[in-house]
């Protein structure tokens, strides 16, 4: 009799925190956070990222984009203030609808393990079904174009496929919230836009959360939904600009006046935060 | 083409050392005839063949005593190595604690420990082995704590984000990481063992059944008989790079498919 209450109890506590874990995918109030004593990368720093939004973190380098993208993956802590996913304190990655993936701007792989291996990597270390892990593998390799490359070393390829052997690993987790750290980065600026597209189509096909770091204006514009401009020296968040343009969105945006009317704005906001 | 040339440079790269040293061992037969050097001083290369193949049975039995030493010496250096590098990664405090003795370890001459190593150990060959030992851990320690050290930090974040245990990073990052490290140790460390097996038999200075190659260089030594001096100390030479090149095929094995060191230049 007795068991029965609490497991009742139980389930009630369950479904209270599922109710409550509605919050956005993205929330940080007041966030500080120093290096040592002295260095002060980030000063409250507030940032909602909806579901579904594709949010750029752009500034002028040491303005602590990376630094906030890293607090929001997890992989770091803020010195002050409060870092919530979904409404929740703890670090939920890993719960189903709670995947999160990371996408460096070097491509990040492993050189002993072949593509296959590489995009398995989230899979393995969770325990997955060896077979299902493989379709699912397969399937994150079609959506990124390396279908017939399953075997093949890293070293074997180019940037660019390494890099899209990257997006697969990230896809593979079949992820809620993705986060980019100035990806290609280091790559020719035709192979840096086709797989800017190639996130975008992704990102509208999964119903991804998005958050993206970048130095680029023009890539901002092109991409996001939202960007928010950071300043240096303390690291803050100084501008936001929503970009209203319907998705999708190709060449004929590029070509646009107001696809340059947002690059002119988000220039003048970044020559600002300069001065 | 490209498989063309690739073979074309491959043999030229055996062909050109080969030619060096039949050129230098010309060099050598003709001054020894000309100059008319006598065999206890330098024996010509004919001499020492010719040597080399009478005493073959006493250089056998030398010769079988040295890899014996050399490869449970090389065998207990490279299980302890590891083991050590890994207990170095695993806690600071143990590495902050021992890693200074391990490199007094190596920069203390063998040569100065062996006597004392030959009195507290009855066994000779077991005396022989701890020194070998002594001489070829170093590399294998110090190689494989860097390797285990280094480790892409990126992929260690990804790692920590799809909640990897220590165990999980050990074995899918560290360990993998380490190989290029562990494999060029490998590499050093088996000429050190052989290096070792033989400095610590010229201090014991052993004869009889237990006898290896540096007690036949010594007794020969003795005895003015040269050429078997040479011809051990061929003999001794040629193993040393047959066992590089064992542990360059090893490694060739091993990281073969994914190591830049092993990759072929593609044009």
């Amino acid at each position: 009799m007795k068991s029965t209450l609490m497991s009742e109890t139980k389930i009630e506590a369950e479904v209270k925190a599922g109710a409550e874990a509605t919050g956005p995918p993205v929330s940080i109030k007041h966030v500080d956070k120093t290096f040592g004593n002295e260095i002060e990368a980030l000063r409250n720093v507030n940032l909602d990222i909806q579901p579904g939004e594709f949010v750029s973190l752009l500034g002028p380098s040491g303005c602590g984009k990376s630094t906030l993208l890293k607090i929001i993956a997890g992989l770091s802590e803020p010195s002050f203030g409060q870092v919530r996913w979904w409404g929740e304190d703890a670090h939920v990655i890993g719960k189903p609808g709670r995947e999160l993936c990371f996408v460096f701007q070097e491509p990040t792989l492993m050189p002993w393990r072949r593509v296959t291996g590489n995009v398995r990597l989230p899979l393995d270390l969770t325990h997955q079904n060896r077979a299902e892990s493989n379709q699912k593998v397969q399937d994150a390799l079609n959506l990124v174009g390396l279908t017939g490359f399953e075997n093949v070393f890293p070293r074997q390829l180019s940037g660019g496929m390494q890099m899209r052997v990257s997006l697969a690993r990230a896809l593979v987790t079949e992820p809620d919230l993705c986060l980019f750290d100035e990806p290609f980065g280091a790559l020719d600026e035709i192979t840096r836009d086709r797989l800017n597209d190639d996130i975008l189509k992704l990102w509208e096909k999964q119903s991804w959360t998005v958050a993206f770091v970048t130095h680029s204006v023009y890539e901002a514009v092109y991409l996001s939904s939202r960007i928010v401009v950071m300043g240096a020296r303390p690291g803050r968040v100084v501008e936001e600009f929503h970009i209203d343009a319907p998705y999708p969105r190709g060449n004929e945006f590029r070509r646009s006046q107001q696809y340059m009317d947002y690059c002119h704005k988000v220039s003048a906001a970044l020559e600002r935060v300069a001065k | 083409m490209a498989i063309i040339e690739n073979r074309a440079d491959k043999t030229r790269r055996v062909l050109i050392p080969v030619l060096v040293g039949i050129l230098f061992l010309s060099i050598w037969e003709v001054s020894v005839i000309l100059l008319d050097i006598k065999p206890y001083m330098l024996p010509a290369p004919t001499v020492i063949i010719k040597t080399l193949v009478e005493d073959w049975q006493l250089l056998l039995r030398g010769w079988l005593v040295t890899m014996t030493v050399t490869f449970v010496a090389f065998a207990i250096a490279v299980t302890l190595g590891v083991i050590l590098g890994l207990l170095f990664v695993q806690s600071r405090w143990i590495e902050m604690s021992l890693y200074p003795y391990a490199i007094m370890m190596q920069v203390t001459p063998v040569v100065a420990i062996a006597p004392l190593i030959i009195i507290w150990v009855d066994e000779t060959l077991t005396a022989l082995v701890i020194c070998a030992v002594i001489i070829a851990i170093f590399p294998i320690i110090s190689n494989t704590t860097l390797g285990l050290h280094s480790v892409n930090p990126n992929l260690l974040q990804l790692f920590r984000m799809h909640r990897a245990s220590n165990w999980q990073i050990l074995m899918r990052l560290r360990i993998p990481s380490a190989l290029p490290y562990f494999f060029g140790a490998l590499r050093i460390s088996s000429g050190l063992a052989l290096i070792g097996a033989v400095v610590a038999e010229f201090i014991a200075g052993t004869g009889g059944t237990k006898a290896g190659l540096a007690y036949t260089i010594l007794n020969a030594g003795f005895t003015l008989q040269i050429p078997r001096m040479f011809a051990a100390l061929v003999l001794i030479a040629v193993t040393g790079i047959l066992l590089f090149m064992l542990m360059l095929w090893l490694t060739r094995l091993a990281l073969g498919n994914w190591h830049e060191s092993m990759i072929e230049h593609e044009q």
